[in-house]
């Protein structure tokens, strides 16, 4: 249905894409992964018109084409569903989907058609919404089907969606595979990016890999495995930096206790594992416990010591850090230097800034974690993800922090700074911080944590140790299930 | 990367200062620079020392202004109550003074009046959480305006004391008493907005307020310091402007908010907050204060001079942004 072939192109004198061909079938699930910057987001704006490549030729049904434009995609039956979602949040579902070019009679919208077209496309995504709800009202997960319904309704022939699950939890990830696999069986292409490599085990129907801007692979997914997946994506083996620390000592110190509507102890050297489904409430226990917002009817404890934290300035000074669960708005100021980002959380004791300091520390940690900047002075908003993310560790660990809040560290970056994140996590609890990782990966927890608390509509459901934490037993816990 | 990336790059070094970053740092300099040379060329009365001099001094009291407007604006806010705040603190210093309050007293009063009337439009803002600081902002703008008629009767206070009227009116040596006050507030603001963390605190709010407070800064108690620092240098303003007119008038600053933010604006800070220096902000107010100037000695009427500083400021923050995007380009 859709072939590229010998597409290359380059952005200022970097070569980006370099002779990468590719086919997408009818009624296909179309895997392509790769790590940050090895071209998968220029092929994926090639193939929908935002630029044009540099050379190389595009088939859509065996007939050479040239895109104009987006447009021009759309118009043909190319549709991408953005990591970002643009949707109005103000106006319906119904609006929403049929945003531009609603059904209109003499001028007037015609709401009814409106609203029964919309039902039905859902339906065919065997998804139940209300086409009249706001947008605002919606579910993340339920956005994004908005999303995807408009590309149907587009009457779209390949859909391309970036990252679709980053933002959901396990249940609603499987909601929306259960659509995509409607989507096929209706004869649409798919072409799917993701991070997560288990869930492109999961849907795809082959998988092609990207690295460095050229083609590596595309191979049936039976044909596939894991690790080497993994390898053809890295090009080395990962096998060391995956490799799983032994467990520390079992002799902890508390650092910090919960007592009240809700109990908790996490001791020194600890990786304490926070698992639920989205909006099981375990952002706002972290953003609470950081003073960050929301009461509830318990004391905290930091070190045996009774606590108050009001504020965000007050968990800072009790040695709290809170990585934040978006980075961009929340744990990064974008457009200022990577050195000031690394020094926001500290030296407020003192009037004057001092410079040298600041930048000795700053240059520390960039060693030791390892961060790929260009240099201190520029803008945080050029980093990769998984460099955006280790700053805003590096802002804590310049600050002396000892209890570690981690709200999805991971989410969004490739396989390696994954690994690498993982592996400073258990770097600082062998340091002896207290860690607090909630994640919606389990994958991640199992690998990482110590013991896992799974919550379950603000409460906690149940604790697991490393030893007995299974998929299976979290997501029971997770759904309500008896502990 | 492939094999091409690397000598690709290394082939084209960056330049140390793009030319780009070079126009984003002495653009609005450039543009003061070009404003004088065509007045200069179009008056014979235009380049000579009295009539810079001059200028300096029409221009200290949008400068002390612009300077609190520059801290408010750096933290993404706006100070639409600094006009009002300099009319009342203008009439109250005149009234002290007439009661037989000391000067030196009296002054005290004034900047005291005028930053914690700015205090509490910080206060309004982040405990009342009004939605945008415009909405106290505007309160108070209407509030101390009215104020400043009421207590003085809508009349002038004229004929102040000498050593009140030197830091409007005197000199040292040639160099004009409020040159040397603004270059003072200037260098005092360069290094709290450079040099402190609480400056660089500013910076962080009008980045991102969500990253600023999730990383311990304190964004109420920042925000308050920043409309008490603006109120204070409206009160700044009202003791040079009283001082140079030999009267407290309540009209005094009428319409003083918009050259503040005016003079911020054209010195190529942004609206969006995070950006914004004094150098800038100095030369955007010396670019008004030459303008007016400039186009007095022309004879142009007042009228069309208020066209031509509305297009001005049009055109400022349009250059503004084509350069944003040149240098964008430029990082791609």
């Amino acid at each position: 249905m859709l072939e590229v072939r010998n597409i290359s192109k380059s952005f200022s004198g970097i070569q980006v894409l370099d002779d990468v061909t590719l086919d997408v079938r009818r009624g296909e699930v179309h895997a392509l992964v790769g790590e940050n910057g090895a071209g998968k987001s220029t092929l994926m704006n090639i193939v929908s018109g935002v630029v044009p490549p540099d050379s190389g030729q595009m088939l859509w049904d065996n007939r050479p084409v040239r895109l104009e434009g987006p447009r021009h995609a759309q118009a043909m039956g190319i549709s991408f569903v953005h990591q970002e979602l643009a949707l109005v949040p103000q106006l319906s579902v119904a609006e929403n989907v049929f945003l531009g070019r609603h059904p209109a009679t003499k001028g007037f919208v015609n709401f009814r058609e409106m609203h029964g077209a919309t039902q039905r496309v859902l339906n065919d995504l065997g998804r139940e919404i209300d086409p009249r709800r706001p947008v605002s009202e919606l579910s993340l997960a339920e956005k994004q089907l908005v999303e995807i319904a408009r590309a149907v309704a587009f009457e779209s022939r390949l859909i391309i969606m970036d990252e679709p699950t980053a933002p959901l939890a396990e249940h609603d990830a499987t909601a929306l595979f259960r659509s995509i696999r409607l989507l096929r069986a209706r004869g649409v292409g798919l072409i799917y990016i993701s991070h997560r490599l288990k869930e492109i085990f999961e849907i795809a129907d082959r998988v092609s890999v990207l690295r460095d801007g050229k083609h590596v692979s595309t191979q049936p997914i039976a044909e596939v495995s894991h690790e080497t997946l993994v390898r053809a994506m890295i090009g080395t083996d990962l096998k060391e930096q995956l490799a799983s620390s032994a467990a520390g000592s079992t002799q902890f110190d508390e650092a910090l206790r919960i007592q009240g509507s809700i109990n908790l102890t996490l001791r020194r050297g600890e990786i304490v594992g926070l698992a639920g489904l989205a909006g099981a409430g375990r952002t706002h226990l972290l953003e609470w416990l950081f003073g960050a917002g929301g009461t509830r009817a318990a004391d905290v404890f930091v070190h045996g010591r009774r606590a108050r934290l009001r504020t965000p300035l007050d968990a800072v000074r009790n040695g709290f850090a809170l990585v934040p669960d978006d980075r961009k708005t929340k744990g990064l100021i974008l457009g200022a230097s990577v050195l000031w980002n690394m020094a926001l959380a500290s030296g407020r004791s003192r009037f004057f800034i001092h410079r040298s300091l600041e930048k000795q520390a700053a240059q520390q940690w960039i060693g030791a974690l390892r961060i790929n900047v260009a240099g201190l002075n520029k803008p945080a908003v050029y980093l990769s993800g998984g460099a955006q993310q280790k700053v805003v560790l590096a802002k804590w660990l310049v600050a002396g922090a000892r209890v570690f809040l981690l709200d999805e560290p991971t989410r969004g970056i490739d396989v390696r700074a994954k690994a690498e994140i993982s592996d400073i996590i258990r770097t600082l609890a062998g340091d002896g911080a207290a860690v607090l990782l909630a994640s919606s990966e389990l994958e991640e927890l199992m690998a990482v944590a110590d013991r896992i608390i799974v919550m379950h509509r603000g409460r906690i459901a149940g604790e697991l140790t490393r030893a007995e934490a299974t998929e299976e037993q979290i997501m029971h816990l997770a759904t309500g299930g008896a502990y | 990367m492939s094999q091409a990336a690397p000598s690709a790059t290394a082939a084209k070094p960056r330049p140390v200062l793009s030319p780009a970053a070079v126009l984003r740092r002495f653009g609005p300099l450039l543009g003061l620079l070009l404003l004088c040379g065509v007045l200069g060329g179009a008056s014979d009365r235009f380049l000579t020392a009295d009539n810079l001099l001059n200028i300096l001094r029409q221009s200290a009291v949008n400068l002390l202004v612009s300077l609190g407007q520059l801290v408010v604006i750096i933290t993404a806010g706006i100070d639409l109550s600094v006009g009002s705040i300099l009319g009342l603190c203008c009439v109250m210093v005149a009234l002290l003074m007439h009661a037989g309050v000391p000067p030196l007293i009296s002054v005290a009063v004034a900047l005291a009046i005028g930053a914690a009337l700015g205090a509490i439009n910080g206060i309004l803002l982040t405990k009342l959480h009004l939605p945008h600081p415009f909405i106290p902002t505007l309160g108070m703008m209407n509030v101390a305006r009215g104020l400043a008629l009421v207590i003085s009767g809508g009349f002038p206070i004229s004929e102040l004391p000498s050593g009140f009227r030197f830091w409007g009116a005197g000199s040292i040596g040639w160099i004009p008493a409020p040159v040397i006050l603004v270059l003072f507030f200037c260098a005092a603001f360069s290094i709290f907005l450079n040099r402190t963390t609480i400056g660089r605190d500013l910076y962080a709010i009008g980045g991102s307020p969500q990253a600023a407070r999730l990383s311990g800064v304190p964004v109420d108690a920042r925000l308050i310091l920043v409309y008490a620092l603006s109120g204070l240098t409206a009160a700044a303003g009202a003791i040079v402007l009283a001082g140079r007119m030999n009267s407290g008038f309540p009209l005094a600053g009428v319409g003083g908010e918009l050259d503040s933010i005016a003079a911020v604006v054209i010195g190529g800070a942004s609206f969006l907050g995070g950006v914004g220096l004094v150098s800038g902000t100095v030369v955007g107010a010396l670019i008004m204060g030459v303008l007016r100037n400039g186009l007095n000695l022309l004879n142009v009427s007042a009228a069309w001079q208020t066209v031509v500083i509305g297009l001005v400021i049009v055109a400022a923050v349009w250059v503004d942004i084509v350069r944003q995007r040149a240098s964008e380009r430029g990082q791609e």
